[in-house]
């Protein structure tokens, strides 16, 4: 039975007292609740000045349900963190896998992110750049997330006349460029013009495996 | 040879051949042509630079506080606000140290009769082993300095344009005619960098040294194209040892 319809709600939250609703999909939406508020109040407001009390009232969950859930600040962070990182990852992967062909992959995948991230300058910025001043494990949680990338890059490799002879490293650092091409342009505050970054993020991502001249020519080719 | 658009009255430093130029475009902290003295303990500023170095690597800048760094240095907080305004003074004095130190670094080395392969090689091994000798530091400077506020994201982004503009001289000759984007020096830094951070956060700053081919082949690739860039990195391999201690 759907018990408290028709009362006026920002959100959807389980109904309160006694329902039906299994305890651990109301556990699961008060998660869900919570991670999302983590990542928006803390793209406010920066993750030094952000409270444990903070992400419990924009979640509307008690400090009781919080630390049943989390150790502290930083656990419910990181748990947000992941979660962007697995949605973005989700979205390059479709946007990718949907094309034929290294580059046109690549570019596919790119466009993808420029686009998942404009739509959420604040969030972008957090997870590029500010995530450097939330401490230690968040920025390891950084460099995982950009690892997650990694399989992406490395068709390069098989795709490249050259793969082989390749420095070990190559799809770490295309990523990297990737990344910083990115984080300059959020530092500036041009998140909602990611999508026009393309052409630049593209050749640096070809650059590496490719050479420059086959590079430019991909780059140049509209699809 | 110098570009050759000249003035164009845009913000940002244009990229220049002479160094000496850039690092006064860049307001660089004075006293380069001495190189900087290794940050030996003997002062109390000197010990809380470092203390806030260590303590950004342990916990970050965000929840550093002030008696962290006192405690670090075994230097009172009376001695403390003598020599910094607060905390964030404190992060740009070691920021401006770690700076002045790269620049002095990439100084020593740079010439500009060495063919440019070679000086961008020479280049990347001396900050490797900078980096690698002050880990803590590299950190600071790499990881905390970007994300913690204003003023000390400009003094790290100074230091990056100064090597932007040391890379981008490849654009004066490039092997390949192709058109390459503008960006492409500051993304092959970034490429390096991430690389650098990566082992560094991973405790493996004592080995970046190994890491020199790697950096000289995506830092030339834009411009030589792969043949060259990869036989500049086998030429590097020879010198990713250090030669000795």
């Amino acid at each position: 039975m759907p018990a408290a319809r028709g009362q006026k709600r920002e959100r959807w939250r389980p109904p309160r007292g006694r329902h039906r609703l299994p305890p651990e999909v109301i556990a699961r939406s008060q998660r869900e609740r919570l991670l999302e508020a983590a990542i928006r109040i803390v793209a406010e407001k920066g993750y030094a000045a952000t409270t444990v009390a903070d992400l419990t009232r924009e979640a509307g969950i008690s400090r009781t349900t919080f630390y049943a859930m989390f150790d502290d600040k930083e656990a419910c962070f990181l748990a947000a963190y992941d979660n962007v990182a697995e949605a973005l990852v989700r979205r390059i992967s479709l946007a990718y896998e949907a094309e034929e062909g290294w580059p046109r992959r690549a570019r596919a995948g790119l466009a993808a992110l420029l686009e998942a991230l404009a739509e959420e300058p604040a969030v972008a910025r957090l997870a590029l750049v500010d995530v450097g001043a939330a401490g230690p494990a968040a920025q390891r949680r950084y460099r995982a997330a950009l690892q997650r990338l990694t399989p992406f890059f490395d068709e390069g490799r098989d795709f490249a006349p050259d793969g082989r002879n390749l420095p070990a490293n190559t799809s770490r650092m295309a990523i990297g460029a990737v990344a910083g091409l990115i984080s300059d342009e959020l530092t500036e505050g041009r998140a909602e013009y990611l999508p026009k970054l393309l052409s630049e993020v593209l050749f640096a991502t070809l650059v590496p495996y490719i050479g420059p001249a086959a590079a430019a020519r991909e780059v140049g080719e509209k699809d | 040879m110098p570009p050759a658009s000249s003035s164009s009255g845009n913000p940002s430093p244009a990229p220049t051949d002479d160094l000496g130029a850039t690092l006064e475009q860049e307001r660089l902290p004075a006293g380069l042509d001495s190189l900087p003295e290794p940050l030996v303990e003997h002062s109390q500023r000197e010990r809380l630079l470092n203390a806030m170095a260590r303590s950004c690597a342990k916990k970050g800048y965000g929840a550093t506080t002030i008696a962290d760094v006192c405690e670090g240095a075994g230097v009172s907080r009376a001695t403390f606000y003598e020599l910094f305004k607060d905390k964030e003074d404190c992060f740009h004095a070691s920021m401006e140290v770690a700076l002045a130190d790269a620049m002095g670094r990439i100084v020593a080395v740079y010439s500009p009769d060495k063919p440019w392969a070679t000086m961008v090689r020479d280049a990347a091994a001396a900050f490797l082993d900078l980096l690698a000798s002050r880990p803590t530091f590299a950190r600071m400077a790499l990881v905390e300095a970007p994300a913690s506020g204003e003023r000390a994201f400009e003094l790290y982004a100074s230091g990056k344009r100064v090597l932007q503009s040391l890379l981008e001289r490849g654009r004066d000759d490039p092997v390949e005619e192709e058109a390459i984007p503008s960006s492409a020096g500051r993304a092959a830094l970034s490429a390096a960098e991430s690389l650098i951070v990566g082992q560094i956060l991973a405790g493996n700053a004592a080995r970046l040294r190994e890491l020199l081919p790697d950096v000289v082949y995506i830092t030339t690739v834009p411009y030589l194209g792969q043949e060259e860039a990869l036989r500049q990195a086998r030429e590097a391999e020879k010198a990713a040892v250090p030669a000795d201690g």
